[in-house]
């Protein structure tokens, strides 16, 4: 679920505006690197905040790991996800107050490395080694700053939700939709024979944007220059237009729009991550069987399948006392085959280390989904990601992006017209030369 | 006629002011799935108990209220002395600097807290609070808002009454406590509910500060509710509905004087 953090943060950012002057507080500028130390050598009591299913399984996870490491004590804080990057920040800017281990979402990792230069700890030294074993994607996200400041914990890779009652009664046959233009037609032929329309979007939101153009391997910047009016980006918000053009789109406001409309059968599928498998479960177990999963319609036939939405790292701050703990601990928990089958199974967080993909936990068939293997599917996909280039200034392109992809789903401006404008204006905002 | 319009337009402002309290009573009696049916249910259900216990077990919901009850009581207490004892200060002593004082009490006010935010969390670290219930109590004692309301309670205060509390050899504080204090209770009333409200509803200060679970407050706790693929909106209207109980009985208990405190100073030339 992605959510929006900018009232917050625009009220903490002002606040850190003004304070910086008064107290003046120069962070260091190159991260702190450590060490790999020997496990015996392990003592010590560490402390580490999450939220959600992530700190259920932080807080199931750390008895074992404090067995098999007899002196140390890991203390796992459950900080609530809603603000918990309000906690974060004030952490960072006062230099103080913030525990050894904290849990970060990728697209929040690049912000705090650029604006907290040496905040968090550069891991490259002792997870360098593990570069190949985890999702390409989410090693690139943890990556954005100097050195990589967090280790992935949990992806989210992209297929495409969808009803089988709907699409049986329309005749269509989900695995017969390779690309999104098979996806159109089908969607047509679904909106006509059953009145239902292809998915739900929030058309005021640039998050299905943000996708299509993950699919098509591009972030908001290319070599830090502003790249939300590439060919790319014009191809992605063309699609959403032709689907929004053919009254495709069920126009729904905010999270809480789309789990009603869901609930409600308004839409015969849902473009999104492998974690709406537990929303789907959780709020409406009465639809169950009615669920299947195909990966992502591609834009060209042999295009990627796949897309990411969400997903969370650990990463270590400089505040800690006990790096090597606070690191061995990161270690054992996510470059682990064992822990992140665990937390699969018990918490259903996907594993990003790859290696964990392949046991047979994810071959088991779901009653819920009509006896689909959908773990197996989403694993596959995990490792074709596109890796994208994300940015401490994502969040500030999102708000203009939102203008720009209302104008022209509800309005019916020009793709291209409407992501130059918003490329002009996004460099000016910060300070990037235009890419195009 | 006229009447009638009257009665029209009160009840159409009671319906939309009591939906949403009755939606919350009725959402924390379901199941979170069962709110997102359409159209949603509008009558009880069933769930109360479940969801009573569900709060309990996910963020402790009994301690977490005992927590909330306690610290708001204590620097309810602490707080309106404190604006007491400063507004009588403020009011009845002349000194120099005194209106400078008064005015530099007033411009905190103007400040807003997110620009406090930072440099009074390093405050904390540095005398090592993070984490601790005091943290949440004593920063804000000083409350310039209430020192302000004492001082005009206090400002109307006859001398004459004080001055023969003095020839008749009572100190200071005698005064303060047996002499000038009665006298506004209404006020008292007043600040005592508004603070009271203040700390009970407090969210970002004890979000920012408090880290262990077992020092939450309700706001904090509920926080916890909202997750990234799922919201518990029966629990979050079952907590939120019981939070507002002892406000409730706050209001109940300081209501005559609350309202006479605010009409107190209408009439006074």
């Amino acid at each position: 679920m992605q959510k929006n953090h900018v009232i917050a943060g625009v009220v903490i950012a002002g606040g850190l505006a003004m304070s910086g002057c008064a107290t003046g507080g120069a962070p260091v500028k190159e991260a702190p690197k450590i060490a790999q130390s020997p496990a015996d050598q392990l003592s010590g009591e560490i402390k580490v905040w999450s939220w959600d299913v992530a700190a259920k399984a932080l807080q199931r996870m750390a008895p074992e790991f404090e067995k098999a490491h007899p002196g140390v004590k890991v203390e796992v804080v459950d900080i609530g996800y809603d603000n918990a990057y309000d906690k974060i920040t004030v952490g960072l800017k006062s230099g103080s107050g913030l525990p050894d281990v904290i849990t970060l979402e990728d697209t929040q990792i690049p912000g705090y490395a650029e604006n907290f230069p040496g905040g968090l700890v550069d891991l490259t030294g002792v997870a360098g080694k593990y570069k190949a074993d985890f999702d390409p994607a989410k090693w690139a996200a943890a990556s954005s700053g100097k050195g990589l400041v967090a280790l992935p914990w949990d992806s989210a890779p992209v297929g495409l939700f969808y009803r089988r009652d709907h699409f049986k009664q329309a005749g269509v046959d989900p695995e017969s939709i390779v690309t999104w233009d098979d996806a159109v037609k089908a969607g047509e032929k679904i909106k006509k024979i059953t009145g239902k329309r292809l998915f739900v979007s929030d058309l005021t939101k640039p998050d299905a944007f943000t996708m299509l153009l993950q699919q098509l391997g591009q972030g908001y910047f290319k070599d830090g220059k502003v790249a939300v009016n590439t060919p790319e980006a014009v191809r992605a918000l063309t699609l959403l237009k032709t689907l929004k053009d053919k009254d495709l789109l069920q126009n729904e406001k905010g999270w809480d729009g789309r789990v009603t409309a869901t609930k409600q059968g308004k839409a015969a599928a849902q473009p999104t991550a492998a974690w709406w498998s537990g929303t789907l479960t959780g709020e409406m177990a009465e639809l169950s069987g009615k669920f299947g999963v195909i990966p992502l319609p591609a834009f060209d036939a042999a295009g990627s399948r796949t897309s990411a939405n969400g997903g969370s790292a650990l990463a270590i701050t400089s505040q800690t006392k006990n790096q090597n703990t606070a690191w061995a601990f990161v270690e054992w928990l996510l470059a682990n085959k064992d822990s992140q089958v665990s937390m699969m199974k018990n918490e259903a967080l996907f594993p990003a280390y790859l290696p964990a993909l392949s046991d047979p936990l994810f071959d088991e068939p779901q009653a819920y989904f009509g006896e689909q293997a959908i773990n197996r599917l989403f694993a596959d996909q995990v490792r074709k990601i596109p890796p994208v280039e994300l940015t401490g200034d994502d969040t500030q392109v999102q708000e203009v992006l939102k203008k720009a992809v209302s104008s022209v789903l509800l309005n019916g401006e020009d793709p291209k017209t409407a992501l130059d404008g918003a490329a002009s204006r996004i460099a000016t905002a910060t300070k990037r030369p235009l890419a195009q | 006629m006229r009447r009638t319009l009257v009665w029209l337009v009160a009840t159409v402002g009671a319906v939309i002011s009591v939906v949403p309290f009755y939606w919350m009573v009725v959402a924390s009696t379901h199941d979170s799935g069962e709110l997102f049916a359409s159209p949603p249910p509008f009558l009880p259900g069933a769930e109360l108990l479940a969801n009573i216990a569900n709060l309990e077990k996910t963020i402790h919901f009994s301690r977490v209220m005992i927590t909330s009850v306690w610290t708001a009581i204590v620097y309810t207490a602490l707080s309106a002395l404190v604006s007491a004892m400063c507004g009588y200060g403020l009011a009845k002593y002349r000194f120099r600097g005194r209106g400078l004082l008064l005015g530099v009490v007033l411009a905190t006010m103007m400040i807003p807290f997110q620009v406090l935010l930072v440099p009074l969390f390093q405050m904390m670290a540095s005398v090592g609070w993070v984490d601790t219930y005091q943290a949440i109590i004593v920063p804000f004692l000083a409350n310039s808002f209430g020192i302000f309301l004492m001082r005009q309670a206090f400002i109307d205060f006859p001398d004459e009454l004080l001055e023969s509390g003095r020839l008749d050899g009572a100190g200071d504080l005698r005064i303060f406590y047996r002499i000038v204090l009665p006298c506004v209770r209404p006020q008292l009333g007043a600040l005592v509910i508004f603070t009271f409200m203040g700390q009970w509803n407090a969210f970002i200060w004890p979000l920012l500060m408090l880290n262990s679970e077992e020092r939450f407050t309700v706001p904090v706790a509920l926080n916890h509710l909202i997750g990234l693929s799922r919201v518990d909106y029966s629990g979050l209207m079952l907590g939120a509905f019981l939070a507002t109980l002892p406000l409730a009985l706050i209001f109940l208990l300081f209501q005559r004087q609350f309202v006479s405190g605010l009409l107190g100073g209408a009439v006074k030339g």
